[in-house]
């Protein structure tokens, strides 16, 4: 895949002699060209169960079984020599990695786009299997300055995926002098995820970020391809008068679209907001209108019913509360706070963190209010028909 | 119970034991309040036939996977002027879809509405045995059976067959001497009273939409507004509803049917769609 070798990103799990990967044991991959590496510093160092404590129970867990004769010679530092050495499994079938404690996936995150950038809004209830582990968990995740993702699933997977996502990110914008896409970045996400397909690894994100610019420059535009009808008529006015004519009929035709033109509607110079929904399961889908987790259906509701391209930064973000709200309200693994990201081209900004409870509040008194209205209603209803 | 006697069926139990020797347990042999008079009750079941044991070895484990879920979304909520009962139209079977115009709510009577989601011949019937119940309590008592009376009337029939792989999800609305009523009646025997209920697996989106749009003082307008906003989009997420909104307004004086309206043009006004 071209994307992986451009980022240097080795499959970790191909056969490559001597490199091939040990079981039970720490083990050091150097794919940086040229540079020495110890095994300490290594970038992949993944402890993968040997295959016979699969089938244990959670209590033996970590348990060392008896020695058997080595299978393949190892060429790097054995730290474990009592373990045996099975051929890759993961080269033949990955076999499903049985848990040692029970792990739920309980959370409410969306996102979506509108003619401000990327709104990104996600509860911040971290559970376990019917346990609320913690009432303030980050679940959404800067990756770069352009670019968030909003993670649901196992929250230790999301974490060091986040991690491993951002350093490859960053390594790729000081080798090629430029941001990679959101797209790329998706598509790297996924290419990464795809061998542990089978597993029981869990990771549903979605990358949302502004896409575009140099890293050390500005948007070229020359020849006043930039929809924004104000621009439009400030770069003409750069232009040679011999080119005018060309450039009066141009203008003629944003004005007959009745410069309305989204920036986004088709993104012209590969720049604008976007947004990825990669799967741990392979899928990685482009859209406008994402809401994933178990609270998920409540939200995507009221996001139908409220989001267009047109809204303001405040509406798309009451908009976004709205939801996250409802979702909490129903669901019982979401909850107690929301986290709102708004992508821009300058960039993420957090809002400070919003407790539900306040919301739950101000809509009991809206409800007693109304209540009341109805009993006052009614009294002078009453009062009328007693003294006619 | 208080309401087999009400209903008159005290002698049943004797009249069972007459029949059949004593000592023999057999579902059959409960007292089915709803079976009345007749010597022999309204589901006979073969003998040594154990439906629930059946259906407990119809798991995945076994390679078989019998998955009762309830493929619809139906919504009703109480407001200041009423309830507002709204119902898709599809039914499915598996993956195919049998019909989009399907009628959901079945009309007990003039002052009571009973909706349907999970199996549709199990709600069909059970619901139409008990507007045969109402009826005939209004004939020998000269007045109309009470909602909650009527729900407890569905709730306890399907208590009698429970864990025998019933499927059905209802809610029963009505206007009675004590106002608005509605209650929410499902296949494990359930029975609850709120003012907000929604049910099947397009449930998840319509309480998104109720929710957020519900207000106690609505107009009758914006009240019907949002039963369709709700079933609306829970077709336009959930595979399994769609068809056309079928919307009832209970009221003081009775029933309307307010529309039958469908979706997909629906869905065009409502989602304001950016794209």
């Amino acid at each position: 895949m071209a994307l992986q070798d451009i980022c240097d990103f080795q499959d970790i799990f191909l056969d490559r002699g001597t490199s091939s990967l040990p079981f039970g044991k720490k083990t050091g991959f150097n794919y940086m060209r040229g540079l020495p590496f110890s095994n300490s510093t290594s970038l992949f160092n993944f402890y993968i169960p040997v295959a016979e404590y699969l089938d244990k129970s959670p209590l033996e867990f970590g348990q060392i079984s008896p020695i058997q004769s080595a299978s393949t010679p190892l060429s790097q530092d054995v730290t474990l020599p009592s373990l045996s050495l099975p051929e890759n499994p993961l080269l033949s079938s990955p076999q499903p990695v049985s848990l040692p404690f029970p792990i739920s996936h309980g959370t409410t995150t969306l996102a979506f786009i509108f003619q401000g950038g990327v709104l990104a809004a996600a509860d911040t209830r971290s559970s376990c299997a019917g346990y609320v582990e913690g009432p303030a968990a980050q679940k959404i995740l800067p990756i770069h300055s352009h670019m968030v993702s909003t993670t649901s699933g196992t929250s230790a997977d999301c974490a060091l995926w986040k991690r491993i996502l951002s350093r490859e990110l960053r390594l790729y914008q000081l080798r090629h002098g430029r941001r990679l896409s959101t797209s790329g970045a998706a598509k790297l996400l996924s290419h990464m995820l795809h061998p542990f397909k089978g597993t029981e690894l869990c990771v549903a994100a979605i990358m949302c970020g502004w896409d575009g610019g140099e890293v050390h420059g500005h948007l070229d535009d020359t020849g006043g391809t930039k929809t924004d009808p104000g621009g439009c008529t400030e770069t003409t006015k750069e232009i040679d008068k011999s080119v005018d004519p060309s450039l009066e009929k141009t203008q003629s035709s944003f004005s007959s679209v009745g410069g309305q033109q989204p920036l986004a509607r088709e993104k012209r110079n590969g720049s604008g907001p976007c947004m990825f929904y990669v799967c741990s399961d392979g899928t990685r889908l482009q859209g406008n209108l994402f809401s994933v987790g178990s609270g998920s259906p409540y939200a995507i509701s009221v996001l139908d019913q409220g989001v267009k391209w047109e809204l303001t930064l405040d509406e798309a973000t009451s908009i976004a509360r709205e939801a996250v709200y409802r979702a909490t309200h129903r669901d019982a693994y979401s909850g107690n706070h929301v986290d709102i990201y708004h992508i821009s081209s300058k960039g993420w900004i957090r809002r400070s963190r919003e407790d539900l409870k306040e919301e739950y509040y101000r809509e009991k008194e809206r409800r007693e209010r109304g209540m009341r209205q109805i009993v006052t209603l009614s009294e002078e209803n009453m009062k009328q028909t007693k003294m006619a | 119970m208080a309401l087999l006697d009400v209903s008159g069926f005290s002698r049943y139990s004797e009249l069972r034991g007459q029949i059949l020797p004593a000592g023999r347990t057999h579902p059959v042999d409960r007292t089915n309040h709803y079976s009345f008079g007749t010597k022999t009750p309204e589901l006979a079941l073969p003998l040594g036939v154990d439906p629930s044991a059946f259906l407990k070895s119809c798991n995945q484990e076994a390679g078989v996977s019998i998955d009762l879920n309830h493929g619809t979304t139906t919504l009703a909520f109480k407001f200041q002027h009423g309830v507002i009962v709204a119902v898709d139209s599809r039914a499915s079977a598996g993956r195919y879809l049998a019909s989009n115009d399907v009628n959901k709510v079945i009309e007990i009577n003039p002052y009571l509405l009973g909706t349907m989601s999970g199996s549709a011949a199990d709600c069909q019937y059970w619901e139409r045995l008990l507007a045969k119940e109402c009826r005939l309590y209004r004939l020998r008592n000269k007045n109309r059976i009470s909602v909650a009376a009527a729900s407890k009337l569905l709730s306890n029939m399907m208590l009698g067959y429970r864990g025998m792989g019933l499927s059905m999800g209802s809610m029963i609305c009505g206007w009675d001497k004590e106002g608005p009523g509605l209650y929410y009646v499902d296949d494990n025997g359930t029975r609850l009273s709120a003012s907000m209920f929604s049910t099947g697996c397009g449930s998840m989106y319509a309480y998104g939409i109720i929710d957020s749009g519900y207000k106690e003082d609505m107009t009758v307008e914006e009240a019907y507004e949002l039963g369709r906003r709700g079933i609306t989009h829970a077709t336009h997420r959930d595979a399994y509803s769609g068809g056309v909104v079928n919307m009832y307004h209970m009221r003081e004086d009775g029933w309307i049917k307010v529309c039958k309206e469908d979706v997909s043009e629906l869905i065009h006004r409502y989602r304001k769609g950016m794209f």
